[in-house]
């Protein structure tokens, strides 16, 4: 297993560069360049040069990528074209809020979503399994914008219980009811799909014929349900949850710009409006350590829950 | 007769203005102290205090708060004097002398000639990308010099007629002499810097010793929410107490609320779209006017606008200074329209109508005018381009392009963009008899012979110009109730984000 | 009794938002003249964004968002599904390797990122949404796949079907595939209803084309007028959902009867 993990470890390195340089590619394929961004409604052909040149723009695009590698190698992620800031001062910042609406989030998502799944497949077929599986159903549809304007008005306008957006508020963490909305609306659709493959996983893992054979064999339906059943129904889910954890890293821009929540997903739309390359990069890399991270060890706990499957090999 | 309707609406609107500025002044006695929170759109990290640089509407309130310019602009873009206490052009408008006012900057240093030659040169250094850099171009800062403390001449390259409006150009704020790090701003405006987060917040206190009298208020606070939506949330929640930028939706659901004031500026927003006049099939005049003939005006204004603006009538700065308001308004005639498509040997007329998510209703207005443009027999491709890079690439590309512009003075819509050298002529209008006339304009001191030259020049672009434009939209603020002061004005000007002469109740 | 409420639920529930897909863009022009945008004086349903009758984008809406969420899970499925078969029912890890590393890459891009990208550097089009909307779904599908697949491929019953010779690809298509089935339609209906999902969060990022107004982008056009005039953002909202509901619940009931003969 070490060396299983060792090896992921290396290969996440290269998946790492892989992402910064497709990164870049992707920038690169973008139409116009930060000079032209900054210069807006008043692109005066003249100036746009200039800034160019201020921004080092008119070196080759390959001389500007391996500046910036070279950069990385020293644990330097560069200066922002338009702001002139380290990239790292600025990822800092914006990194914090982030970081709160997605741990609250998975916090509550995890047992929520788990507990769900299970309830709804232990009574397969009956009204709570109806009930569950429709209105996740009916949720996953609906897109994060429309549920924030729902509950905006509902709850913080109409009945003025919740502040409406985190305009202002120094950290999240200070002010805890201004999170309350945007988490509801981040884990709306999360708990949708877990619930749904981890009730599935259950369904079969509860037809299993090993489980089957615990109930024969005595163990209490409790246990045969929560040790036997649930960590074998838990191994497909693990998947889908370390796609979550990056979805909501990636700070589901939406949420962040209804709620004016000042997180990763906005610097990355607004690095990438302004062509900002060195921070539309150094969020990429942030990103793709955090993913591979994660689907690492979504891939070791789902070893760790079923071992035979990769014994197998 | 649908149009006389909208047309005194829009007259009526004028007038609301003007009344509620009025009731603004002269309502209840104003109160000292307290802190008001305002809401803009932002730019992220690439949000700057450095006043010669601002480019958002939020860089630009931080920066009125913190510094002022010698001069600003009036709602009707006359300039307003700030700094300067007066201003005087010799003979024939190639050297202007400006009197300082007493003022002292927060450090409590006093405003010197030296601080002002010392802006404008920075402003205009060539290695440097300041927005203002363009307006004040035409002063020669080698031969300009400090007469005294408290007088500065400027010598002109060329006569300037209208040379006060430079000194209100956006941007153009006057530093101490010698600032280079704007990390802790020093200016003379009405409050110090305080604290400043780009992207999310900034602070500052009254400044005790402003020239204009101290602020009504003790703080101001600066937010940035992005999206419309949030802002008028964040106003309804209670949250901030002034909410910029807001749409004719937002202000019609809100209508009858109380605990909201929406306060509308009208006229401040052009709204059309620029034809290349210099290829084709816009190279042909009869082609333009037909497709000033075909656009339906009240239509667009209606269903692009809720009715919250004013219908254009094919120029640039209805209600301003120098506006030639006595051109007829233009209607919509499609018969006329074909008739003259097919005199120009073009009868099925095929275009490609750019667009871009550049602006409030501007794709909106772009395929409603498609519509409009197909019941005339023109065949109408729609592209929508990438918003961050759309205004470059109209500059050079396409034939005919959705396009939006803030208020500025007619003079100064004439200079940047409608002459042969103009480094935005976005439709391509390069004529040596305009750009001769223009510049006979600026030589021009006798206000008659001046605004007879403007209804000229105005005239021309009305018969034949490029810019077809179709109205102009409200400029909508929304305040909480206990707010007072706040003027209804058009972007950038004087007393838009204006927050010295603001109280709460 | 109870089996055939549920029958008629599924029914009403497709039936309503599949038929306007089909037979509403057939309706000439219901609507009328232009409008003031979010009227709320104006017959029901009210106007939209543009001042065009709601009623107009209700019916021409129908057909693209059908068409694009299943083309986008079509695709996705289409690529993905062998994809992650093949990799779990590969003996060769080298093999299993060559096949989910690259998808590896593509989900440590961030979805976001890809989409924000794509939808910049691509025309504004029906199929860059396809594609975009398959794109960011690929990597998921092939890895829940494999997922379920390793588990159903190591069973006791398939490594005797190994040891009695029988060919791997017949194993991997017809054993492994059919015992994956649950799982794997429990998440195609799911991803389904994502794609609808996705085309809206795109309009929100802005890749609708421009005279788009399907009922995904009529959501997103029209959240602006919410308080003046709801039904140019409801009634779409509901028939999404309805077509989302009603889909899985059939998926659940195909699956059943399968597994209860």
């Amino acid at each position: 297993m070490i060396a299983y993990a060792a090896r992921r470890a290396g290969l996440g390195a290269i998946q790492v560069a892989a992402v910064a340089a497709l990164a870049f590619a992707l920038v690169e394929l973008l139409p116009g360049d930060a000079a032209v961004a900054l210069a807006g409604d008043r692109p005066d052909p003249a100036v746009i040069e200039r800034i160019r040149e201020r921004m080092s723009l008119d070196e080759p695009a390959p001389a500007r990528l391996a500046d910036w590698i070279g950069g990385l190698a020293t644990g330097d992620l560069g200066t922002s074209l338009v702001s002139g800031r380290p990239v790292s001062a600025i990822i800092a910042d914006a990194l914090q809020p982030t970081l709160i609406l997605a741990g609250v989030t998975l916090v509550l998502l995890l047992p929520m979503s788990i507990g769900l799944g299970v309830a709804a497949a232990r009574r397969r077929g009956r009204w709570p399994d109806r009930l569950i599986t429709t209105t996740s159903v009916g949720l996953y549809a609906v897109p994060e914008f429309a549920l924030a304007v729902l509950l905006v008005s509902v709850f913080a306008i109409g009945l003025d219980w919740l502040p409406p957006t985190a305009v202002g508020a120094g950290s999240l963490l200070d002010e805890p009811l201004v999170l309350v909305l945007p988490v509801l609306v981040l884990l709306a659709r999360p708990i949708c799909s877990i619930a749904r493959l981890v009730r599935a996983g259950m369904i079969e893992a509860l037809d299993a014929e090993y489980t089957a054979h615990a109930r024969r064999a005595g163990v209490p339906e409790r246990t045969v349900v929560w040790a036997h059943a649930l960590p074998n129904a838990l191994a497909p889910a693990a998947a889908q949850i370390a796609r979550t954890a990056d979805w909501l890293l990636g700070g589901v821009i939406v949420v962040e710009s209804v709620f004016v929540v000042p997180g990763l997903g906005t610097a990355l739309v607004d690095a990438v409006n302004a062509r900002d390359l060195p921070v539309v990069q150094g969020i990429a890399v942030v990103f793709g350590v955090t993913t591979v991270l994660v689907n690492l060890a979504a891939d070791l706990v789902a070893f760790r829950l079923a071992p035979r499957l990769e014994v197998a090999s | 007769m649908h149009l006389t309707a909208i047309t005194r609406r829009g007259a009526l609107g004028l007038a609301g203005a003007a009344l509620l500025a009025g009731c603004g002044g002269t309502g209840a006695e104003p109160k000292h102290g307290g802190t008001l929170r305002a809401a803009f759109a932002g730019g992220g990290a690439a949000e700057t205090l450095d006043p010669h640089r601002v480019n958002l509407f939020a860089d630009a309130a931080r920066a009125k708060a913190m510094y002022d310019k010698l001069a600003d602009l009036g709602g009707d873009m006359a300039a307003v004097p700030r700094l300067a206490e007066s201003w005087e052009g010799n003979a024939d408008l190639t050297v202007w002398t400006v009197r300082l006012r007493e003022a002292v900057f927060h450090d409590g240093a006093p405003l010197t000639a030296a601080d002002v030659l010392y802006s404008y040169r920075r402003i205009t250094d060539p290695e440097e990308t300041f927005r203002a850099g363009q307006d004040l171009a035409p002063i020669d800062l080698d031969a300009s010099r400090a007469v005294d403390d408290r007088t500065v001449e400027f010598v002109l390259r060329h006569p300037l007629a209208e040379f006060p409006a430079s000194l209100a150009a956006f941007g153009a704020y006057i530093v101490p002499e010698g600032a280079d790090d704007f990390t802790a701003p020093v200016g003379t405006g009405p409050f110090t810097f305080a604290a400043f987060e780009p992207g999310r917040s900034f602070a500052a206190d009254r400044f005790a010793d402003h020239w204009d009298g101290p602020a009504l208020l003790d703080r101001l606070e600066i937010v940035v929410a992005d999206e419309e939506s949030a802002r008028v949330n964040a106003l309804l929640g209670g949250q901030v107490d002034y909410a910029h930028d807001l749409s004719a939706t937002t202000a019609r659901a809100n209508e009858g609320d109380d605990a909201i004031t929406l306060l509308s500026s009208p006229g401040s927003n052009m709204l059309g779209f620029a034809m290349k006049t210099d290829r084709a099939p816009f190279d042909d005049p009869r082609v333009r006017q037909a497709m000033f003939l075909l656009c339906d005006r009240e239509a667009l204004l209606e269903s692009v606008l809720s009715g919250r603006g004013l219908v254009g009538n094919d120029l640039f700065g209805l209600g301003f200074e120098h506006y030639a308001d006595a051109i007829p308004q233009r209607e919509r005639d499609v018969e006329a329209a074909k008739a003259l498509l097919a005199e120009a040997g073009v009868p099925g007329l095929s275009v490609v109508l750019d667009t871009a998510e550049v602006g409030a209703g501007l794709p909106e207005a772009a395929r409603i005018f498609a519509e409009q443009l197909r019941e005339g027999g023109v065949q109408v491709e729609l592209n929508v381009r990438n918003a961050d890079t759309y205004w470059s690439e109209i500059l050079t590309e396409g034939q005919i392009a959705s396009y939006r512009s803030g208020a500025m003075p007619i003079a100064s819509h004439l200079s940047q963009r409608l002459l042969t050298d103009s480094p935005t002529n976005l439709t391509a209008w390069r004529d040596a008899d305009f750009d001769d006339r223009y510049l006979l304009l600026q030589s021009t001191a006798d206000e008659t012979d001046r605004q007879a030259l403007y209804d000229e020049l105005q005239q021309r672009l009305h018969d034949e110009g490029g810019y077809l434009v179709w109205g102009f939209a409200d400029w909508i603020v929304g305040t909480a109730a206990h707010v007072r002061g706040v003027e209804p004005a058009p972007a950038n000007t004087l007393d838009w984000a204006r927050f010295d002469k603001v109280w709460t109740e | 009794m109870k089996r055939r409420i549920e029958t008629a639920v599924i029914v009403t529930l497709l039936a309503v938002p599949l038929a306007l897909a089909l037979l509403g863009p057939l309706v000439p022009f219901a609507g009328g003249e232009r409008a003031r945008p979010f009227d709320p004086e104006a017959p029901w349903p009210g106007t939209d964004h543009l001042g065009a009758s709601v009623l107009d984008g209700v019916l021409d809406g129908g057909r693209g968002i059908v068409l694009t969420a299943v083309a986008a899970t079509a695709l996705a499925y289409a690529a993905g599904f062998p994809v992650g078969l093949a990799a779990a029912s590969t003996r060769r890890r080298w093999l299993d390797e060559l096949l989910m590393r690259p998808f590896d890459l593509l989900l440590a891009l961030p979805s976001l990122l890809l989409v924000l990208i794509l939808a910049s550097i691509a025309p504004p089009t029906a199929w860059t949404l396809v594609l975009v909307t398959a794109s960011v779904n690929l990597p998921d599908i092939a890895r829940i796949t494999r997922a379920a697949a390793l588990d159903a491929a190591h069973r006791p019953a398939v490594e005797a079907m190994w040891l009695q010779g029988e060919h791997p690809w017949r194993i991997a298509t017809v054993h492994t595939a059919r015992s994956i089935l649950p799982t794997v339609a429990a998440d195609a209906g799911v991803r389904l209803v994502g794609a609808c999902y996705l085309v809206a969060a795109a309009s929100f990022f802005g890749v609708a084309g421009p005279e788009a107004n399907d009922w995904a982008v009529m959501v997103d056009a029209n959240r602006g007028g919410i308080f003046l005039s709801p039904w140019g953002v409801v009634l779409p909202a509901a028939l999404l959902v309805a077509l989302s509901v009603g889909l899985n619940l059939l998926f659940d009931r195909l699956l059943s009867r399968r597994d209860t003969p």
